[in-house]
């Protein structure tokens, strides 16, 4: 067995941020856990393959929520669309298996989630901003399975390439995902376990402070400021006691392996806007 | 057994204006296109669309006027974007969109298909999904439980699939791949069916692999043999979408005459499935798509 080369590989060097949310995000996930993904899910997808291909051999992946442990080529243009569910040990029927599974407890754990806003409680919203509902200012895609995994004793992990305060909020402006609702126990009060777990950004990360339920800074990217957060960022989150501290940086040998073998065509810059 | 075969425009007129059409699509895949092309040529209206994510085909019936009520998870091109005519369409409040969580929607069906008031699912709760619908109310659990969300049954009068083959009596075979639930249940909740297959088989092909027939020729209305019935969405294993195809629709979104004429090229124009695969390419485009090249 020895010491995976990744633990021993130094840090990059040339690193870049899809690649560093891309490490803290497999860092998430364990030998034991299973992972599924849903559309236009680079990095989650990502992810889950560098998990395995280091620290977490024995991670399952049920690719687009469709194939069981497939084997993947380059992650291509669509992470919903067969090619990348190719070669899978089987097809989990979504009426049949898949939300027997998740709805289950057992199985599936831990579901990454990425939505247009996020608030200060850990709420998402993939519906509606602005106006009424039936008459919203933007309509956007639809809640999908956000709205299940968010009141199914799920652990939640956000990401979100886009850190603006349009994208980090105060408030939602729909709860199409159900985290912390108003904070404090009220998502316990309700009878649901589980919750958010950590936010990823393209400028820091975040967890959530255990009794107030509040989105808590955690880390900040190398080479980035914590004014820089704090302004791109809706609400205060709270601060950890003294310094910031730094994000890690991915190691040389993450960066190969995400550059070479999972993603060689470049599709996780897709998540990032164009500046 | 009956013979349920027929045309696109016979089978067309087996949806009624302000029908509810239960219609498989998961974003870029596996939507019966032909049938959703025949729709808009016969100009239906006030159709009320379900579907897990709609794509492409919710686009082209909101753009061509043809739907004013949707059901579902979600719309989305995924890769190509939102679909901006549906958008535009539930904003201006044109199209009202029902949304429901995944668990919901197939126990919304589920318990249509059963014939059951309702089914409950554990989803949902806690966000403001519940509040706005008439269709999802908090139940207490008989046995003591914490409460779950009612889903009332919902009974599409028509649903659309496309499978791979099918004999004439509607004997339905998918081809090893993703069965959505769409397949699985969509058509066991509506009252009537019509099918799109790639090939019409004699029954013995059926009868080499029974266990590949997922829907009973008894339950199905109408099977009509399209091949590249799904396209421009893919159809695995044997073709991808035409990425080219959606890049164009994204393209004439912004303009009422790009997308008059989009739809007078490749839906109106037309005159049979035939001449639509020649206006999109013909068989060396769908040679390309059946290598999965042009995604």
């Amino acid at each position: 067995m020895g010491t995976p080369a990744y633990l021993d590989s130094p840090p990059a060097g040339d690193w870049t941020v899809d690649e560093l949310m891309i490490a803290v995000l497999a860092s998430c996930f364990s030998d034991g856990d299973q992972a599924c993904n849903g559309m236009a899910s680079f990095l989650p997808v990502a992810a889950f393959q560098l998990a395995k291909l280091t620290h977490a051999p024995d991670l399952v992946w049920l690719a687009g929520a469709v194939g069981l442990e497939p084997r993947p080529g380059p992650i291509p243009a669509s992470t919903l669309e067969a090619p990348l569910w190719r070669d899978a040990l089987m097809y989990v029927e979504q009426y049949g298996d898949f939300w027997t599974l998740a709805l289950n407890g057992r199985w599936l754990q831990k579901f990454c989630v990425g939505a247009a806003q996020l608030d200060r409680f850990g709420n998402a919203n993939n519906s509606v901003i602005g106006g009424d509902f039936h008459a919203p200012k933007v309509r956007l895609p639809g809640t999908a399975g956000l709205a299940d995994m968010g009141s199914l004793d799920k652990r939640l992990y956000y990401w979100n390439p886009n850190h603006n305060p349009r994208s980090l909020v105060a408030k939602v402006d729909f709860v199409s995902c159900a985290g912390y609702l108003g904070g404090g126990d009220e998502r316990e009060r309700l009878g649901l376990s589980g919750g958010p777990e950590l936010v990823v950004t393209n400028l820091c990360v975040l967890d959530f402070e255990p009794d107030s339920k509040h989105m808590r800074l955690r880390s900040v990217h190398p080479d980035v400021t914590l004014e820089q957060v704090l302004e791109a960022t809706g609400f205060e989150p709270v601060l950890p006691p003294g310094d910031v501290p730094t994000t890690p940086e991915p190691t040389a040998e993450q960066v190969r392996l995400i550059r070479e073998v999972i993603d060689p065509h470049g599709m996780r810059h897709r998540e990032f806007r164009r500046r | 057994m009956q013979v349920k075969k027929t045309t696109l425009a016979e089978a067309a007129s087996l949806v009624s204006d302000g029908d509810v059409v239960a219609l498989q699509n998961m974003a870029t895949q596996a939507a019966p296109m032909a049938m959703v092309r025949e729709l808009i040529r016969q100009q239906r209206r006030e159709l009320g669309l379900v579907c897990l994510v709609g794509g492409i085909a919710l686009d082209w019936l909101a753009a061509a006027g043809c739907m004013n009520r949707f059901t579902g998870n979600a719309v989305s091109m995924e890769q190509f974007g939102l679909a901006q005519h549906y958008r535009h369409a539930v904003e201006d409040g044109r199209i009202c969109m029902e949304e429901l969580s995944e668990t919901a929607l197939l126990a919304r069906l589920g318990a249509g298909a059963r014939n059951l008031p309702f089914l409950p699912t554990r989803g949902m709760i806690g966000t403001d999904l519940i509040d706005i619908n008439e269709n999802l109310t908090m139940l207490e659990d008989p046995f003591g439980g914490p409460p779950v969300v009612a889903c009332r049954a919902l009974v599409p009068d028509v649903a659309l699939i496309h499978c791979h083959r099918a004999d004439r009596h509607g004997n339905v075979q998918y081809e090893p791949t993703a069965l959505w639930p769409d397949v699985g249940i969509m058509p066991k909740a509506a009252r009537r069916v019509i099918v799109t297959t790639e090939q019409i088989v004699d029954s013995d092909v059926l009868r080499a692999n029974p266990d590949r027939t997922v829907l009973p020729g008894f339950m199905v209305d109408a099977v009509v043999e399209v091949p590249w019935g799904a396209h421009p969405t893919s159809f695995n294993p044997l073709y991808g979408y035409d990425a080219a195809l959606h890049l164009a629709w994204v393209a004439a979104a912004g303009s009422d005459n790009d997308v008059a004429a989009f739809l007078e090229s490749y839906v109106y124009g037309p005159d049979d499935h035939e001449a639509y695969l020649a206006a999109v390419g013909g068989a060396e485009r769908m040679a390309a798509l059946a290598r999965w090249e042009a995604g």
